[in-house]
């Protein structure tokens, strides 16, 4: 303990500096002068004296230094004055600086907000107990939900988890003081809390003896966004009663501001004992039906359980249950994902699509570290008259290396400092920001530690690439040759090494500029795209009648009550309603078999999306109807089961494009369904899907109590929602209207990764331009003020313009070719990453290509514009006479 | 030759130290002149390195230091032992001894295949 108390007296004596350095000139003093006196006393004359005590103590300057150094931490002490003096340096040269940590500013704030969806996304744990054994169940063939049947029995019969929790988003209608409010849910099975591990903010959780059999647990939990906002904070609100779609519940909680469930960018405001299904999704229990496969299911595995281990136990239950229920189960096997991004549905795209965009943004912070490594060779060149003099009069070389990094580490700092700042401003402005739709996606990207950590070591990793050719140039310096006033030894070597930072330069700029103008064109072509329909000039809205209370045949009356209430309103075109459209959140899918097999096997079955409509769909959303008629108001409950088809179904399930009049097993009326349509191939799921086979039923069959309304109207939106919040508000007050505005603004959720796909990649490019364009300006500028001299001479021996515009483009041209050249490549090898980024990416695209080099050609043409022309304008008398 | 330094500097600290119990509160030059004394022609002091030893010291808390005045009306800073120091004194003055005792036998002529 006495080193540390050593240790902080050294720190200790970092500090009052000018006291202690008096008492050690007082202390050496009168320590010479006792000496002194001793010595004249043993009879030595005052001069001798004198330099026998010096002697002895062995000079007074070297004995401070020496005492300096115990005294202080000689590694904080020169650390501090490299700090001071790096300060100096950097502040005689505002704009330099400026400049350099604008450049880190931009370069690791792209990097930072990547990552901090990145972090969001991947690495952010959830916030539950040892959020690492939690493993989402999938489906190998068939996606990431079960059959709730399924779930009980692979709660009850598995070895491998200490428990599985099931659950599943559910809209429902809460009434508050204020009136109901469409809010999303969650129904989850009764161990859900305890599994997880969550403690609540307020009041108890639900368990599993309270989620025992349907409709006998009415207990509610609140997120506490919803406490907050809908109940204002109330807190008394434990065991107060709430309705639920119409049900009354009995608050037991409110869960904690962090927990907002198991998915990340679908936050529930209450969560309802599973066991509730039936009175929240009214009219469509599932809860004994194994083949509606509408449970997700999360699993805590037990301590030393590998995931191998628990994915065997579960197929092996698998294996049981397709033997028992061949007709729901055959084929079932599972496999794990992490949670939080419903598995590999969203997970999979999602994180291929933040890391291929945190590739291209680490490009980015390369080019601009080039751009630096190249502003700072530049600097040192400049300054090798004052590292020389530093070595001559005896630094070592390791102290002026020091010297150099110190200031690129305090630049990278301040750098990253600015753009960590710049980052959290923007993640926060992307958390803030919510896509128009009626779904609950919300996110949360705000920075950590994590991101913190990130921008630092960004900083720190900028900083030796940019700061170690600098440095190392730094120690070579000759002071013999310098100081002489020659042009250094290392002029040739380091004109070449520019050389090459330009040429990485304008091949990274050609890679980043590609990828914009890739997802540029694929965001074009995605909005040029055939979707099958026609978004402009629709307005929609929607509304759920069960949950309000209606009654089928109540619910059917509504349902065309407003379709002439709304078609009857002047400016609207044509009008139709239906379950659901295309491009959507909500698609639902069902089997369907060809209608030659006389035996329904599982093996047989092809699942189709399905959508329900009204007569009039097809021609308010403009799908082109190939062949075969509409349906009209006689295709109701009475008459037997219709179909219309999309040309992927008619290929795909009937082998054949002449379809109509043919029939296939499906549907809910009756063994059989007639193809009395063919309409137009379009886009259902996502952009990026193959062709889709898709059967529309007749709304009038096959009722549901869903229902969106589709208004084509030459009247602007804004104003035809309005009219049709009026109309439905006139037949029913209190329905809730959900979903409403134009087309065009519900595809933003189809769009949108494409859209941020453009918005990301088109910033990279623009940066990308930007220090490229900086990088050869640079290149060029100083190459021409060297050689000025030069090309003074050649003019006075009579080289023609020409000849002065090759000498000085020439070899800037060359690296450009040379930089797009390896670009291209780089670009052309990439291809897999920019098709997991861009939507149909093709980076072969001939245009694309000729426009990033037409791109490049210009920028090498503008950057080297105006030192080119002092080149042409040196005056060789001036220049001669520079000497 | 680092090595070299810190064993005299730790003789150097004993030396200190062990000057200061039989002296009392002392001046940097008393500790020096004393040191080079007793040693006699044997060592040749550099009074300079007496300094940052001293410090050392100071900072690990075995002595302590102020101004005061010498014999002939000099200022000077005078050191003294704390209770710590005296511990320390003791304790490195055992290992010397040990140390000694056991290199002496070694270097002792003719016992060592005993």
């Amino acid at each position: 303990m006495r080193g540390l108390r050593a240790l902080l007296f050294r720190l200790g004596g970092l500090f009052r500096k000018r006291r202690r350095e008096q008492e050690l000139t007082a202390e050496i003093d009168s320590h010479l002068q006792m000496h002194i006196e001793d010595n004249l006393r043993a009879g030595m004359n005052a001069a001798e004296a004198r330099r026998e005590a010096l002697m002895k103590l062995g000079g007074v300057e070297q004995a401070k230094e020496n005492y300096r150094d115990r005294r202080g931490l000689p590694v904080l002490e020169t650390l501090f004055q490299d700090i001071r003096f790096g300060a100096r340096m950097l502040g005689k040269n505002p704009g330099f600086t400026a400049v350099a940590i604008l450049t880190l500013a931009l370069g690791i704030g792209v990097n930072t907000v990547v990552f901090s969806v990145v972090n969001a996304l991947m690495l952010r744990p959830l916030p539950v107990e040892r959020p690492n054994e939690l493993a989402f169940l999938e489906n190998e063939h068939n996606g990431p939900s079960q059959s709730f049947p399924n779930y009980k029995d692979l709660r009850d019969s598995n070895h491998t988890f200490a428990g599985l929790v099931g659950y599943r988003m559910a809209p429902m209608e809460l009434e508050t003081n204020a009136g109901a409010n469409r809010i999303w849910g969650y129904l989850v099975t009764g161990n859900y809390f305890d599994v997880l591990g969550v403690r609540p903010a307020l009041g108890r959780f639900f368990n599993q003896s309270e989620d025992l059999s349907p409709g006998q647990s009415p207990f509610a939990v609140l997120s506490y966004s919803a406490w907050q906002s809908l109940f204002g904070a109330d807190g008394g609100i434990v065991g107060k009663t709430i309705r639920i779609n119409r049900f009354s519940y009995t608050v037991l909680g409110v869960a904690p501001p962090d927990f907002h469930g198991t998915e990340l960018l679908y936050w529930p405001e209450v969560w309802v004992p599973m066991m509730m299904e039936p009175q929240i999704e009214t009219g469509r229990p599932w809860l004994d039906n194994r083949n509606t496969w509408n449970t997700w299911v999360i699993g805590r595995l037990k301590p030393n359980v590998s995931p191998a281990q628990a994915v065997a136990d579960l197929n092996s239950i698998a294996a049981g249950l397709a033997r028992q229920f061949p007709s729901e189960n055959e084929g079932l096997r599972f496999r794990l994902a992490k949670p939080g991004l419903i598995g590999n549905l969203i997970g999979g795209p999602a994180k291929s699509f933040a890391l291929g965009v945190l590739a291209l943004a680490a490009l980015v912070l390369l080019a601009a570290c080039t751009n630096l490594a190249s502003m700072f060779t530049a600097r040192t060149t400049d300054r090798q008259r004052e590292i020389a003099i530093r070595l001559a009069i005896g630094a070592g070389r390791g102290r002026v290396v020091r010297q150099v990094l110190t200031e690129t580490v305090m630049l990278s700092l301040a750098g990253g400092g600015a753009g960590y700042m710049l980052a959290s401003f923007l993640s926060q402005a992307l958390s803030r920001l919510r896509a128009p739709m009626d779904f609950p996606v919300q996110y949360d990207v705000n920075p950590d530690w994590r991101v913190f950590l990130f921008a630092i070591a960004g900083s720190l990793v900028a900083a030796g690439l940019f700061g170690s050719a600098p440095a190392w140039r730094a120690s070579k310096a000759d002071p013999n040759v310098v100081l002489r006033g020659g042009s250094t030894s290392w002029g040739r070597s380091r004109l070449a090494f520019r050389d090459i930072l330009v040429v990485v330069q304008v091949a990274l700029c050609f890679v980043l500029v590609s990828a914009s103008l890739l997802s540029l064109r694929g965001l074009q072509q995605a909005l040029q795209m055939n979707l099958g329909f026609e978004p402009q000039r629709v307005s929609t809205t929607a509304f759920e009648l069960g949950l309000a209370g209606y009654s089928e045949e109540r619910g059917r009356a509504f349902q065309q009550r407003a379709l002439a209430a709304i078609q009857s309103m002047p400016g609207v075109e044509s009008a139709a309603y239906s379950n659901s459209l295309p491009l959507s959140i909500d698609q639902s899918h069902t089997g369907v078999f060809p209608a030659d097999k006389a035996e329904l096997r599982p093996s047989d079955r092809i699942g189709v999306a399905f959508y329900q409509v009204s007569p009039g769909f097809f021609a308010t959303l403009e799908t082109k109807l190939l062949s075969g008629r509409d349906f009209n108001w006689h295709d109701d409950t009475k008459s037997p089961q219709v179909a219309i088809v999309n040309v992927a179904f008619a290929k795909r399930v009937l082998h054949s494009e002449n379809v109509v009049g043919k029939r296939f097993r499906g549907g809910v009326q009756g063994p059989f369904a007639e193809v009395v349509g063919v309409v137009e191939d379009g886009k259902y799921g996502s952009l990026t899907e193959s062709q889709q086979p898709v059967v529309f039923w007749s709304i009038l069959q096959s009722y549901n109590s869903t229902t969106t309304l589709e208004v084509r109207s030459s009247l602007p939106a804004t104003q035809m929602v309005a009219e049709i919040r009026r109309a439905i508000a006139g037949l029913d007050l209190e329905l809730p209207l959900y979903g409403t505005g134009s087309l065009e603004q519900m595809l933003g959720f189809a769009f949108f990764p494409t859209r941020a796909a453009a918005i990301a990649l088109s910033a990279f490019g623009m940066l990308a331009i930007m220090l490229a364009a900086t990088g050869v300006h640079g290149l060029v500028t100083y190459a021409v003020s060297r050689r000025t001299h030069e090309i003074g001479i050649r003019m006075a021996l009579g080289a023609r313009p020409v000849q002065v515009l090759r000498l000085v483009l020439g070899k800037t041209t060359a690296l450009l070719v040379f930089g797009s050249v390896i670009g291209l490549i780089l670009t052309l090898a990439a291809g897999q990453v920019m098709a997991s980024i861009v939507y149909q990416a093709q980076p072969r695209d001939p245009v694309v290509m000729m426009s990033v080099w037409a791109a490049i050609s210009l920028l090498g043409l503008f950057s080297s514009w105006s030192p080119t022309r002092r080149a042409m304008r040196v005056d060789p008398i001036v220049a001669l006479r520079y000497e | 030759m680092g090595e070299r330094a810190d064993v005299w500097q730790g003789t150097l600290a004993l030396m200190v130290l062990k000057t200061l119990q039989a002296l009392g509160p002392l001046h940097g030059y008393g500790i020096a002149r004393r040191i080079e004394q007793t040693s006699g022609d044997l060592l040749a002091v550099n009074y300079g390195t007496l300094y940052p030893a001293l410090l050392k010291l100071e900072q690990e808390g075995y002595i302590s230091s102020e101004w005061g005045t010498s014999d002939n009306n000099r200022k000077a800073k005078y050191y003294k032992l704390t209770r710590a120091g005296r511990k320390q004194l003791d304790k490195e003055a055992r290992e010397w001894e040990q140390t000694t005792e056991i290199l002496a036998r070694f270097l002792a002529p003719g016992k060592e295949s005993a």
